[in-house]
């Protein structure tokens, strides 16, 4: 059995954003900070938080700039973010199977 | 730390539920940019037939209609990874409603200038319709809305029938595309 849950993925709004940014139909390029707000339902901080505990982990980069003059934040995952959420999504399958 | 199976569970499923949302933001997006292009299309298809003479007129729809095509070919190209088999199935949807269409209003009965125009437009938003009972409220609300719409302009519109029903479709489909690229 994998060693156990991700403990910085298992948060409920963390285990979103990650699942957002490493969906089949996520642009190479990420998510923006609105999109993710309207798929994890968080507020504007409660989210900025839980980004930045994800990019101190490694788990996604962000990246700031102005669009049409408005700043935007864009959010991907990276490659070790990817394996981690994957190993995590393993962890749960061995549970359900009863591993 | 304990962690049971319905803890698994629910984690799983929350994961299921924003993988479908990603997928259906992602179709929503592409399908809004097409019905915007769309729309455009109908203001050239009016201008063009304003500008050109007599038969060509006529005939200018079959241009307009094949640069729709492809370039909704190229903007589902452009949306995910290589998939010539989606590429092939968006084709044949096309040749299909061409085929079915063309059958109904010039093989089995002859429509008249306003009444082809309203077929054509309502065959394509019936496919819209009918795309919303896999893809979303969104499609179902788009086809139904438009196609009220133009049957009120055919009914109701009188000699401003021609600029009207441009301007319902071609803004309707603007204003479709745009709220389905924010849904």
């Amino acid at each position: 059995m994998s060693g156990g849950p991700d403990e910085i993925i298992h948060q409920p709004i963390r285990l979103r954003v990650m699942a957002a940014l490493t969906a089949p139909g996520c642009d190479a390029e990420g998510l923006d900070f609105s999109q993710l707000k309207k798929l994890t339902g968080a507020t504007d901080g409660n989210l900025g938080a839980h980004i930045d505990h994800l990019a101190r982990a490694g788990y996604v980069e962000t990246r700031k700039a102005f669009v049409a003059r408005r700043p935007r934040t864009t959010v991907k995952a990276t490659p070790e973010g990817r394996a981690a959420f994957g190993r995590h999504v393993a962890f749960l399958k061995e549970i359900i199977a009863g591993g | 730390m304990s962690f049971g199976k319905a803890e698994a569970d629910a984690e799983l499923a929350a994961i299921d539920e924003v993988v479908r949302r990603v997928r259906q933001s992602r179709i929503y997006r592409v399908a809004g940019d097409i019905a915007m292009m769309w729309g455009g299309l109908q203001f050239l298809q009016f201008a063009v037939t304003m500008l050109l003479p007599g038969q060509t007129r006529d005939w200018s729809w079959l241009f307009v209609d094949a640069l729709g095509v492809a370039l909704t070919l190229a903007m589902l190209r452009r949306a995910g990874p290589p998939n010539p088999a989606r590429l092939a199935r968006a084709l044949a949807a096309f040749a299909l409603f061409y085929g079915f269409g063309a059958l109904w209003a010039y093989g089995l009965f002859h429509f008249g200038g306003r009444e082809l125009a309203v077929f054509w437009r309502t065959l394509f938003l019936f496919g819209y319709s009918l795309a919303g009972l896999w893809f979303g409220f969104g499609f179902l609300a788009i086809g139904l809305a438009l196609t009220g719409l133009i049957f009120a302009v055919y009914l109701f519109a009188g000699a401003a029938f021609w600029p009207l029903v441009t301007v319902v479709t071609g803004c309707g489909y603007i204003v479709c595309g745009l709220w389905m690229r924010r849904a």
